[in-house]
């Protein structure tokens, strides 16, 4: 070791005379894969700064990026695989540092345990923060043989409104930056100033208010989208998002403004929608959704006549309450009845996707995941009962159930890369729910008392400096990394996955746990390897397309795989009434369903999870201190207006209370929200506020209600 | 020689932090030590929330260099201002001189107390910061030295900062320049940083600066 140390300083110091090195690889800092490019700086194995990576496709990168330099090197990241030694329910779990070799035989051991006793779908398979390693773990959960994945998509964050883009327009869509062409832009729950979608984009919406494309934003919250961007901003009620759409097209269809065409031909149900949204005048919407009549019909107009226009929808801001999934339908219908669906400036669907990916990164590409192993296995499904409808739309199985599985012993082990039980409403639930499995794991930058102390391995992960896996792809341009040799005994998520499935006894499926092996799999599907991504490592390489973007491909059949013109849904249209969820007896019409009420015990609203740049999730609490500098507490924001008259000011100890549960928080005044509303950011272990959320799900998605919560405020 | 500064447009500013976390990171400053802020203004009568990317202001004529006694601020050929951390004694007068409230004093803390994390270990002069003495923007001189601009500059996601040389009709600076203003003209330091700032914030974005220019949490 002394003497592997003494080589390896000579060997820095002989960089070092040479200078710095150069190296690229892509930043976790949120929780979305691939995201922003970092271009880093080496002396020897020691990244001494970083900046963003030049003209990678998401730049430039945010202030998590720049801590995760602080991160790398934290003292006290997990640097050796750990098992417990004290029983479950111990106020101490007593963890010892074991090697890879204990720890993957407890592991198979388990693993072919459970399968010989209770058959391999009793292993639940989970990805959480970041999402890097989920093609990896798909393939280790097929080939053992169950089909029970999930992920935190599939629990609370993207996949309730991409179920209602499948339902409604059959291909999943965010929306899109806007085109020269695009006039007018919607900007509907989510807040591109600070994340995603599509990255760090601001600069590019700006550009584009400057050139003059009008914006509408849709948040309750004063977000700084909203602040510097809109020309008209609605800020509604939290969870009344469906009659705030009823309104707009309320008023589009009274004045004649959608495209005639185009709802008659192409949108299944457009009677029903045009007969439903009659009732939902500007000023009944008003009373609902908090939204001035004035504005609406303004919003409605702008929108319908400022052909095309594009929007931007959230991740999750839409479907967290009990009527997610037909909440953001609802929004859905509204571009497409203007017709902006698959033309310049509008909702783009992309001609051309690269070939075996069908979708987004972060669902892995189907081949390599054994997708038609897992559909095959599709009966096994634990969510198959509950969300009949997700089951047909969804690959990943819809966790939110997990301790009603586990209590009946339908689960009895967990692997987890990158667990967090702060996902889950009432908390507590899970993490009791996990401490009486048979069997647990969870792979991790840092020790997480909140999810780790229920477990009963945790594993080291490599961090995204020290990862290969996976590459990244934008379109049709592929980029590789250039990792350093890991801190301790870290080894990252990929390669974790493989050596587990290899140990099971399929080294020829797992690459015998090469990880570059294994993406060579995927990227020999453009006749491309790993090598060609180093040798092309800042500008990547270029996969071919086969001609230039095309739209109204509904009219041409170059939507649909069948090559008949038409939409991927039953009808072949974009369908305001659902037939999907016609087949399984849920209201098929967008409907607007009214939240929870208020009462004198709960005046105010609870939004979980308003978030600040600078933290993702439970992330950043710790793992840097020049983060953590910037908010050390958990804030509550509160209308000035709402806090004088509970005689609150900032800084204050605060008690906030639903009927599920209570925890303490700091006052921050601010104007940013509306009276009437409170937001909390979720993740922090000593303020859980999703120990607020009760476990009341959206029938359709199982979604939780984050957003909609009625709650009280008192200083302490 | 050139005239350095900066023009920041807070149109399009969103309290990010990126420029905060980029210097931070580029420059390897103490605990509570925040060469560039971001401040955030609430206007309730406007209905309107502000973001303020503030730091040190490279005055023309910077009321900090002449009460230093130790003569350890001056001004570089290109006008930027900066501090000779071998003669700062931490004296202090130069902090009370500053009407924008931005020079430090580095506390004797460390992030990590009982370790040196490896990037830390042989740090380049621009990040070393001995305790005790006077701390501020430099504009990050060492990377225009090497032709790059600012750190907060070419990390900001929504390009609110504009870099360049004041003089050079050529620079791309010049026509948001002519546009902007710097904050608290009447104190009469001329400013190398100045703002474009949405309508009818410029006065109470003034009173911020003069009540607590510190980053409020």
């Amino acid at each position: 070791m002394a003497k592997e140390e003494k080589l390896s300083q000579e060997k820095a110091t002989a960089l070092e005379a040479e200078g710095e090195v150069e190296g690229y690889t892509f930043c976790d800092g949120c929780n979305e894969v691939p995201f922003c490019g970092i271009k880093f700086f080496r002396r020897g194995d020691v990244i001494t700064r970083i900046e963003p990576w030049p003209d990678f496709p998401a730049s430039p990168i945010c202030s998590k990026s720049y801590a995760t330099l602080q991160r790398l090197y934290h003292p006290n990241r997990l640097k050796y695989p750990m098992k417990r030694t004290n029983p479950k329910g111990s106020s101490d779990p007593g963890f010892v540092r074991i090697s890879w070799d204990e720890a993957y035989d407890m592991i198979v051991g388990q693993l072919n345990r459970i399968k010989k006793e209770h058959g391999p779908h009793a292993v639940f398979f989970y990805v959480g923060d970041p999402k890097e390693p989920r093609a990896a773990v798909q393939r280790l959960a097929a080939t053992y043989g169950s089909v029970n994945y999930g992920c935190e998509s599939s629990t609370a964050c993207r996949r309730a409104a991409q179920l209602a883009e499948l339902l409604t327009y059959g291909f999943p869509t965010m929306g899109d930056l806007p085109t020269e062409e695009s006039k007018v832009m919607l900007i509907w729950g989510t807040n591109p100033a600070y994340s995603g979608q599509p990255f760090l984009c601001h600069g590019q919406l700006a550009d584009a208010k400057e050139r003059g494309v009008k914006f509408i934003v849709v948040d309750p919250r004063i977000s700084p989208t909203a602040g510097t961007l809109a020309d008209i901003h609605l800020r509604p009620r939290p969870a009344t998002t469906a009659a705030l759409a009823a309104g707009m097209m309320h008023i589009i269809f009274k004045e004649g403004l959608e495209d005639k065409a185009f709802c008659d031909k192409w949108i299944h149900g457009i009677d029903e929608l045009r007969d439903y949204v009659q009732d939902f005048t500007p000023e009944k919407v008003e009373k609902i959704t908090w939204v001035p009549a004035k504005d609406l019909i303004d919003a409605a107009r702008l929108y319908a006549t400022h052909r095309p226009g594009a929007f931007l929808t959230g991740a999750q801001a839409t479907t967290h309450d009990r009527n997610a999934t037909n909440n953001h339908r609802a929004i859905l219908m509204i571009p497409a009845i203007c017709g902006y669906i698959d033309v310049p400036g509008g909702i783009p669907k992309p001609t051309e996707p690269l070939e075996g990916m069908q979708g987004p990164w972060a669902d892995g590409p189907p081949g390599f995941c054994l997708r038609d192993k897992m559909m095959e296995m599709k009966e096994h499904r634990l969510d198959l009962e509950a969300f009949p409808a997700w089951v047909e739309k969804l690959f990943e199985v819809q966790t939110n159930y997990l301790v009603e599985w586990i209590k009946e012993g339908k689960v009895k082990a967990f692997l987890g890369w990158g667990l967090n039980t702060m996902i889950w409403p009432q908390s507590h639930a899970y993490q009791q729910a996990i401490e009486s499995l048979d069997f647990s794991m969870s792979v991790d930058y840092f020790y997480r008392d909140w999810t780790h102390r229920y477990v009963d391995i945790v594993l080291p992960a490599a961090m995204n400096y020290e990862r290969l896996a996976p590459f990244a792809y934008f379109g049709r341009k592929v980029f590789g990394r250039t990792p350093v040799k890991p801190q301790g005994e870290c080894r990252e998520d990929w390669q974790i996955a493989l050596e587990i499935g290899t140990r099971l006894g399929y080294p020829d499926v797992f690459f015998n746990g090469d990880v570059e092996a294994a993406c060579n799999d995927i990227l020999g599907m453009w006749k491309i390897t790993y090598e060609d991504l180093r040798k092309n490592q800042e500008t990547g390489v270029s996969i071919p397309g086969k001609g230039v973007e095309q739209y109204k491909k509904y009219e041409t059949g170059g939507i649909r795989p069948d090559g008949k013109p038409g939409f991927m849904t039953p009808s072949g249209k974009i369908e305001a009434v659902s037939m999907v969820l016609e087949k399984y007896g849920i209201p098929a019409l967008p409907e607007f369903k009214e939240p929870m009420e208020t009462t004198s015990e709960y005046p105010l609203i609870l939004v979980s999870g308003s978030r600040v740049p600078y933290i993702t999730h439970s992330k950043w609490r710790e793992d840097s201190p020049w983060l953590l500098e910037l908010q050390p507490d958990p804030l509550l924001t509160i209308n000035p207006k709402d806090a004088e008259k509970r005689g609150i000011h900032r800084g204050d100890d605060l008690s906030l209370k639903t009927a599920a549960g209570e925890i303490r928080v700091k006052a921050k005044p601010t104007i940013m929200v509306p009276p009437g509303v409170v937001g909390v950011m979720h993740g922090w272990a000593k303020a859980n506020v999703n120990e607020l959320i009760p476990r009341e799900f959206d029938p359709i998605s199982g979604f939780p209600p984050y957003k909609e919560v009625v709650c009280e405020v008192v200083k302490v | 020689m050139a005239r350095y500064g900066m023009v920041l447009d807070l149109n399009r500013c969103t309290g990010c932090m990126t420029c905060v976390m980029a210097c931070k990171e580029e420059n390897l400053t103490r605990p509570g030590v925040w060469w560039n802020r971001v401040l955030a203004l609430e206007s309730e009568s406007l209905d309107r929330m502000t973001y303020l990317r503030y730091a040190c202001m490279h005055c023309d004529d910077p009321p900090c260099v002449p009460v230093c006694p130790e003569h350890a601020i001056y001004k570089s050929p290109d006008g930027i201002v900066l501090i000779d951390q071998e003669k700062c004694h931490g004296h202090g007068a130069c902090m009370k001189a500053c009407p924008y409230d931005v020079i430090d004093r580095n506390p004797d803390q460390d992030y990590f107390p009982e370790e040196k994390l490896p990037f830390e270990e042989t740090p380049d002069a621009h990040r070393i910061h001995p305790r005790g003495k006077a701390s501020t923007c430099t504009l990050c001189v060492h990377r225009i030295e090497q032709g790059k601009e600012p750190a907060c500059v070419a990390g900001c996601p929504s390009r609110v900062m504009v870099f360049g040389d004041l003089d050079d009709p050529e620079s791309p600076i010049r026509e948001k320049y002519q546009r902007s203003r710097p904050l608290l003209s009447s104190e009469g330091t001329n400013p190398k940083i100045s703002y474009i700032v949405p309508e009818g914030m410029w006065e109470p974005l003034e009173q911020r600066i003069k009540e607590n220019p510190r980053m409020v949490r």
